[in-house]
C-alpha cells in the first residue's frame, strides 16, 4: 500500500523530468534512442525475436502504454493485430491515433509492393504495401528526420538537443551508408528464396533478386506441393541463398537445403532478434556481411 | 512470359477502351465508401456425433444446476440453443461484427448473433476513453469483463461449449447485461485494472428483477432496475516469457425467477451473490507457440424465499442455494496450425436448504479434449470430444446418471476486416 501511494505521488514528477515514449518495435526504439538521448525514456513494447506481426498483447503492454508521454508505431497495417486493443484499454489520451504525440513512421515511407486488388485468398496481404521499409538503410535518415521533427512538436524546449542529436546521428549514419554500400555492390543482381519478403526493401536497396518465398502466400505456413515446386525452382534458377527470419521454424528451409545444397543464411530483422544484435548499426553491419558470395 | 503480359495488356486496353473510367474511391467526389464501418462475419458448422439419440439427450438435466441440457430451452421469451445441439448437422451461428469510431469521443461496437431461425444483438456499447486518463467508459449490451472468460466470442473460446459453472451459475450467454461498465487502469508500473458495471440485472439463470404473478393471483413483488453490481480486480505481470493474470470477482443482484412444469410452480425472491476467482498462466515459446493454463472457481449464493404453488396450494420456504464448482484447462499451441487441449469442469457443491427431492451427490463432472487445425488465422477446423458425467434424467427411483459422450467435428471462418488478438 506505501509503495502504491509513493508511485502516485511521485509518478507524475518523474513523468515531467523526462519524456516517456512507446514505440512498437525495437528499431524505432533504438532510433529514438539516438535522437532523443538523455531527455526521453524509451519503452519498446515489442519483442525482437518474435514475428511482428504476432507480438503477443500482453496485459503488461498496456499499463505501459497507460503511462506514456507518446506513441511512435511503424504503421502500414504491421501492428494492426495487436496494437489497437491495447491502445484502447490504455485508455491514455496522448497514444490515440489522432493525438499530436502519436507518430505513424509508415506515413513518411514510399511503401513498395502496394497490392493491386487485396483479397484474403492471396494470403495475408497488406493493402497499404509491403511494411518493413526499415531494412532499407536509406530509410533511416528518412525515419531520423521524422522522429526529430516529431519530438519538436511535442518537446520544443529541447529543439536544439533533438536536432543537434540528429545532425550526429545522420553523419554517422551517412559514413555507413558508404560502407554497407561497398560490401553489397559485388552481391547485385544476386537471386534469393526468402521465408516471408520481409528484407523486400533491403533487397530493393541492394539489388538482390527475391524469385520465390517458402510460404505460398502471405501469412500461409509451408505446404508440400509449394516446397516441391520451390525445389524444382531453385535447381532451374540456381539462387545464392535462403535468406530467412528468426522467428519462423527452418524445418522446410532445411528440407529445401537438404535437396538442392542451397545455402541458408539466418537473417535478423530487427534490433534484438538474435542475442548479437544489440544496436542498428549492428544489425546491418550483421545483414551485409551475412550474405556471401561465390 | 513479359511478352504475354504486354500481349494481355494492350488486349485489354482495347476491349475496355470505351468504358468510361472510374476513379480510384479516394479521388470520387462524394464517396463516402471510406467511412464505411469494419465489418467481420463469422460463421460456424458442425457434425456432431452423440452415443444417445436425439430423444435419449431430451429431459437430461444436472438437478439444481442446469434444466433440460441439450433442450432448445426458452427462457426469457427467445430461444437457447446449445452448441451442436442436434446430433448430425449444425449450422451454429454466424456473428455479424460492425463497428467504427463514431467521433473523437466515441466508438460504437456491435455484434450481431445469428441462429438458423433468429437474431439477437449480442454486444451494443459505445466506448469513451478519452474523459479521463486510464478510465474506460462503455455503456449498452455488453458482455461483462468480470472475468477473461465472460467476455470472450463464441469463436474464441476454446472449447465449444461454455463450462459447466457458467451454464449453471449464469447460462450459456454468460453474463450479457444492458448497462454501464467502468473500468480504470491504474498509472502503475504493474497492471491493474479496477472494474465496475452497474446493470439492469436480467440474467437468466441467477438474476432478474421483474415482479412474477403466480396462477393463483399471488404476487411477488420485483425490485428497481438496475439490480445488479459487478465488481472486480484483475492485475498481470510477467516472468520472462511467462504471463500470470489472476482476478477476483464479486457479483451481487437481486434475483427473481418463475419455473412452472406438470401443474407444479416454483417462484424465487430473493438475492444473489457470485464470487469469481481466475488464474490464467500463460508461457510463450515463440510468436505461435505457447502453453497456457487456465483455471476459474465460483461460488453462486442464492437467498430468499421460495413459492411452491400445486393444486392451488401455496407453500412459502425459506431457501437458500449454495453451488461451488470450476474448470481448468490447458491448451497447447504448437504452431501457427496445430493446437491441443483438454479441460476438466465440475460442479463439487449443491445445496438447498429446502428441497422436494433428493439431488444427486456432487461432484458433476465434465472432461474435454480438442484438437485444432488453423489453415490460416480466418479458417480452423476443430475436433472435440466431451465425456459429460454430470447428467441425470429423472426415473421413478429419484434422479439417475446418464452418461453422454460426444464427438463434435466444426469449422469456424471469418471473413472481413481483421480482428485484433486478444490475450
Amino acid at each position: 500500500m506505501r509503495r502504491i501511494l509513493f508511485l502516485l505521488i511521485f509518478l507524475p514528477l518523474t513523468l515531467t523530468a523526462k519524456l516517456n515514449i512507446a514505440v512498437s518495435y525495437p528499431y524505432i526504439g533504438a532510433l529514438l534512442h539516438e535522437i532523443g538521448g538523455e531527455n526521453v525514456k524509451v519503452t519498446v513494447l515489442a519483442k525482437g525475436n518474435w514475428n511482428p506481426h504476432f507480438v503477443v498483447p500482453r496485459p503488461s503492454l498496456i499499463s505501459k502504454l497507460r503511462r506514456s508521454d507518446a506513441l511512435i508505431m511503424n504503421g502500414a497495417q504491421l501492428e494492426i493485430g495487436w496494437l489497437p486493443p491495447l491502445i484502447r484499454r490504455a485508455a491514455n489520451t496522448k497514444v490515440n491515433p489522432n493525438a499530436q504525440s502519436f507518430l505513424n513512421l509508415s506515413h513518411q515511407i514510399d511503401l513498395i509492393l502496394k497490392p493491386k486488388s487485396v483479397d484474403r485468398s492471396l494470403g495475408d496481404v497488406h493493402p497499404d504495401g509491403n511494411p518493413h521499409f526499415h531494412l532499407d538503410p536509406n530509410n533511416i535518415l528518412i525515419l531520423a528526420q521524422k522522429i526529430s521533427d516529431f519530438l519538436v512538436r511535442i518537446d520544443a524546449s529541447n529543439q536544439q538537443e533533438y536536432e543537434k542529436n540528429t545532425a550526429v546521428f545522420m553523419k554517422k549514419w551517412k559514413h555507413h551508408l558508404l560502407r554497407w554500400e561497398d560490401v553489397m555492390k559485388p552481391k547485385k543482381g544476386m537471386q534469393v528464396i526468402q521465408f516471408h519478403n520481409n528484407l523486400a526493401y533491403f533487397n530493393a536497396a541492394y539489388g538482390l533478386k527475391n524469385i520465390g518465398t517458402i510460404e505460398p502466400l502471405p501469412g500461409i505456413p509451408p505446404s508440400s506441393r509449394h516446397t516441391l515446386e520451390l525445389i524444382k525452382l531453385i535447381k532451374k534458377n540456381k539462387p545464392s541463398c535462403i535468406l530467412h527470419d528468426v522467428y519462423h521454424s527452418t524445418k522446410t528451409a532445411q528440407y529445401l537445403v537438404d535437396k538442392t545444397g542451397i545455402k541458408l543464411i539466418i537473417m535478423p530483422h530487427d534490433v534484438g532478434a538474435l542475442e548479437s544484435i544489440d544496436s542498428l548499426v549492428g544489425l546491418f553491419d550483421y545483414l551485409t556481411e551475412a550474405i556471401d558470395y561465390d | 512470359m513479359k511478352k504475354s503480359t504486354y500481349l494481355a495488356l494492350c488486349a485489354s486496353t482495347l476491349l475496355y477502351a470505351e468504358a468510361p473510367a472510374v476513379k480510384p474511391l479516394s479521388q470520387r467526389t462524394f464517396s463516402q465508401s471510406q467511412f464505411i464501418p469494419d465489418i467481420s462475419l463469422i460463421v460456424d458448422t458442425s457434425f456432431a456425433y452423440r452415443n444417445k439419440d436425439q430423444d435419449g439427450l431430451g429431459g437430461l438435466s444436472i438437478p439444481g444446476v442446469v434444466e433440460d441440457f441439450f433442450g432448445q430451452g426458452e427462457t426469457d421469451g427467445h430461444e437457447h440453443t446449445g452448441y451442436s445441439s442436434d446430433n448430425g448437422f449444425n449450422i451454429n451461428y454466424a456473428e455479424l461484427v460492425l463497428s467504427s469510431n463514431v467521433d473523437p469521443s466515441f466508438r460504437l461496437d456491435s455484434v450481431f448473433h445469428f441462429g438458423l431461425d433468429s437474431v439477437e444483438i449480442e454486444e451494443l456499447y459505445f466506448t469513451n476513453t478519452t474523459l479521463i486518463d486510464g478510465l474506460r467508459i462503455r455503456g449498452g449490451k455488453i458482455l461483462s469483463n468480470f472475468t477473461r472468460f465472460n467476455s470472450q466470442h463464441q469463436h474464441f473460446w476454446d472449447f465449444n461449449e461454455v463450462p459447466l459453472v457458467y451454464k449453471g451459475f449464469l447460462g450459456s450467454e454468460k453474463l450479457n447485461e444492458l448497462g454501464l461498465q467502468f473500468q480504470y487502469t491504474l498509472p502503475l508500473e504493474e497492471y491493474v485494472i479496477l472494474g465496475l458495471e452497474v446493470s439492469q440485472g436480467d440474467n437468466e439463470k441467477s438474476f432478474g428483477n421483474d415482479t412474477l404473478t403466480l396462477s393463483n393471483a399471488q404476487e411477488i413483488k420485483g425490485a428497481d432496475a438496475p439490480s445488479l453490481l459487478v465488481t472486480y480486480i484483475k492485475t498481470s505481470f510477467d516472468i520472462g516469457d511467462t504471463t500470470v493474470v489472476p482476478g477476483f470477482s464479486y457479483i451481487h443482484g437481486q434475483s427473481r425467477s418463475l419455473d412452472a412444469h406438470d401443474g407444479h410452480e416454483v417462484a424465487f425472491d430473493g438475492t444473489s451473490s457470485l464470487y469469481n476467482i481466475e488464474l490464467t498462466v500463460k508461457h510463450y515459446f515463440d510468436s505461435y507457440s505457447f502453453l497456457s493454463w487456465q483455471s476459474e472457481w465460483m461460488r453462486l449464493e442464492k437467498k430468499g424465499d421460495e413459492y411452491h404453488l400445486e393444486n392451488n396450494v401455496l407453500e412459502v420456504h425459506d431457501q437458500k442455494i449454495e453451488q461451488e464448482g470450476y474448470y481448468s484447462q490447458l491448451v497447447y499451441a504448437h504452431d501457427q496450425n496445430l493446437r491441443v487441449g483438454v479441460r476438466y469442469d465440475s460442479i463439487y457443491k449443491n445445496a438447498y436448504d429446502f428441497s422436494e427431492e433428493a439431488l444427486p451427490s456432487t461432484p458433476y463432472k465434465r472432461y474435454s479434449a480438442m484438437g485444432e487445425y488453423h489453415f490460416s488465422e480466418f479458417s480452423r477446423l476443430r475436433l472435440e470430444y466431451t465425456h459429460n458425467s454430470a447428467l441425470f434424467k429423472e426415473g421413478v427411483n429419484g434422479f439417475e446418471a446418464e452418461n453422454v459422450d460426444s464427438v463434435i467435428l466444426s469449422l469456424n471462418l471469418a471473413i472481413g476486416a481483421h480482428g485484433a488478438h486478444d490475450f
